[in-house]
């Protein structure tokens, strides 16, 4: 019964909408920005910010990292411990360099990781979200629709925390430095 | 992706794959039992329709359709408009009571079940089914679902998807089971009941699929944590979903008060007939 109590006063104490046992644990087996293959289980003992985007994106992808890096700056030496997963939704065009270059604008902890069509599509319903292409221009370009939400997992891979486009950066900080705290 | 993987389940579901099957073999059974004197072109009609009614909700909820109805607001609002309306009305105006008769003889029968399965069963139906608890329920489930909060939870975990889903195929079934079943073939008693349900119904979806078309943000953001099918305005999506909301929906509560009228009409007719 305390045990339980405990359990349902730490779920008040999250401001972000807490998806604890809403949404499956990480697990997914991607390439990362050094071609190197990776799977979930390399990041188990990070608490894991997962992001679905891809580089041409002009607005929703850069706000969210950027938001990302400087929550992560506000929480200083801690958040050494916390990588973000941007996993790429448009393989076709985000090649590991590209991706790479990009992450790195970010900082260290950020992490471009991507992987063939149908391995996205499966990771992405895994997680109850999707994405989508539309006509291509002359040059190319075309639009992707993709979730911008941030889905966190906390050191052993469980779901904790969702970030949305709508949530304040202070709930963002305040949340996730209770993961990190909590975990250690 | 080829044209044949579109028709492929996104999740699959045995329970709804059960029920269509099953439901359709007795029906099917049900139509060949008939005896040739009954086939009218009215049963040809019907059963086409029963068909129909029952690929609609099929395809809406075991196909390419459903993975569109998680993550497009517009395409989700057709599903239910399916769901909730057309596929269940099609089922009652297809005559879906000849299931029965197609319920092979070593079953059951209802009423040799146990007083304890039978009298909850029958009092909850009772209830359910009552003239003023009917077209709240109706109504009432539209709004439930589309509460910001519930709405959110319910694209996001697919327990309660599935819950939401399902509450709107049986809530349809009941409801216009209740309107335009068998039990009334088009009497005084109960018609001014009948007529009363499907006014009752009309305006508060009007007003619903009003709001959702005319207000200027975006009411649900669940659609932009999840990502869309395919790049589009998340209010063009809104605008959509509430057309479908507002126009198909109340014109199909319009069309069940047509066809309450008409069945009692026809009954008038039938009746002055007989008389001379």
């Amino acid at each position: 019964m305390a045990l339980y109590l405990s359990a349902c006063s730490q779920n008040e104490a999250t401001r972000l909408t807490n998806i604890k046992g809403l949404i499956p644990n990480l697990a997914f087996e991607l390439t990362d920005e050094n071609n190197k293959a990776v799977s979930a289980k390399d990041y188990l003992g990070y608490t894991v910010a997962v992001f679905f985007g891809f580089t041409s994106c002009p607005e929703i992808c850069p706000t969210t990292m950027h938001q990302l890096a400087g929550i992560l700056g506000k929480i200083g030496e801690p958040a050494s411990s916390v990588k973000v997963l941007f996993i790429s939704v448009d393989p076709k065009r985000d090649s590991a360099d590209k991706l790479k270059k990009y992450t790195q604008t970010f900082g260290p902890a950020f992490i471009g990781l991507r992987g063939e069509d149908e391995v996205i599509k499966a990771m992405t319903k895994r997680y109850r979200v999707t994405f989508g292409y539309g006509d291509s221009d002359k040059e190319g370009n075309y639009d992707v629709s993709h979730s911008g939400a941030v889905f966190v997992f906390d050191k052993t891979g469980e779901a904790r925390l969702l970030v949305t486009q709508s949530s304040a950066a202070e709930d963002i900080l305040y949340d996730l430095k209770n993961l990190i705290d909590s975990s250690n | 992706m080829s044209s044949l993987s579109y028709l492929l389940p996104w999740e699959f579901s045995p329970l709804l794959l059960l029920s269509v099957l099953i439901t359709g073999a007795l029906y099917t059974r049900g139509v060949l039992l008939t005896g040739s004197e009954l086939k009218t072109v009215k049963f040809y009609w019907q059963s086409l329709s029963f068909y129909l009614g029952l690929l609609s909700i099929y395809l809406v909820s075991h196909t390419y359709l459903d993975y569109l109805s998680q993550y497009m607001f517009w395409v989700h609002r057709f599903q239910h408009l399916v769901l909730h309306h057309l596929g269940p009305l099609l089922l009652v105006l297809g005559g879906i009571e000849l299931v029965r008769k197609g319920v092979p003889g070593w079953m059951p029968a209802w009423s040799s079940l146990p007083t304890v399965i039978r009298l909850p069963c029958e009092l909850l139906y009772r209830l359910i089914q009552h003239p003023v608890v009917a077209p709240v329920l109706f109504v009432g489930l539209i709004y439930l679902w589309l509460l910001p909060g519930i709405h959110f939870a319910a694209m996001l975990s697919k327990q309660l998807y599935l819950i939401m889903n399902w509450s709107m195929l049986i809530d349809g079934f009941l409801f216009w089971w209740l309107v335009l079943g068998p039990e009334w073939r088009g009497e005084a008693k109960g018609f001014k009941t009948r007529i009363a349900m499907m006014l009752v119904v009309v305006v508060p979806q009007q007003l619903l699929g009003a709001y959702l078309t005319l207000t200027s943000s975006v009411i649900y953001d669940v659609y932009d944590v999840c990502g869309r099918a395919w790049p589009i305005s998340p209010m063009a999506d809104q605008i959509y979903g509430g057309i479908i909301t507002w126009i198909p929906a109340s014109m199909m509560s319009v069309l069940g008060l047509v066809l309450v009228l008409r069945r009692r009409l026809n009954y008038l007719k039938r009746k002055e007939y007989e008389n001379n």
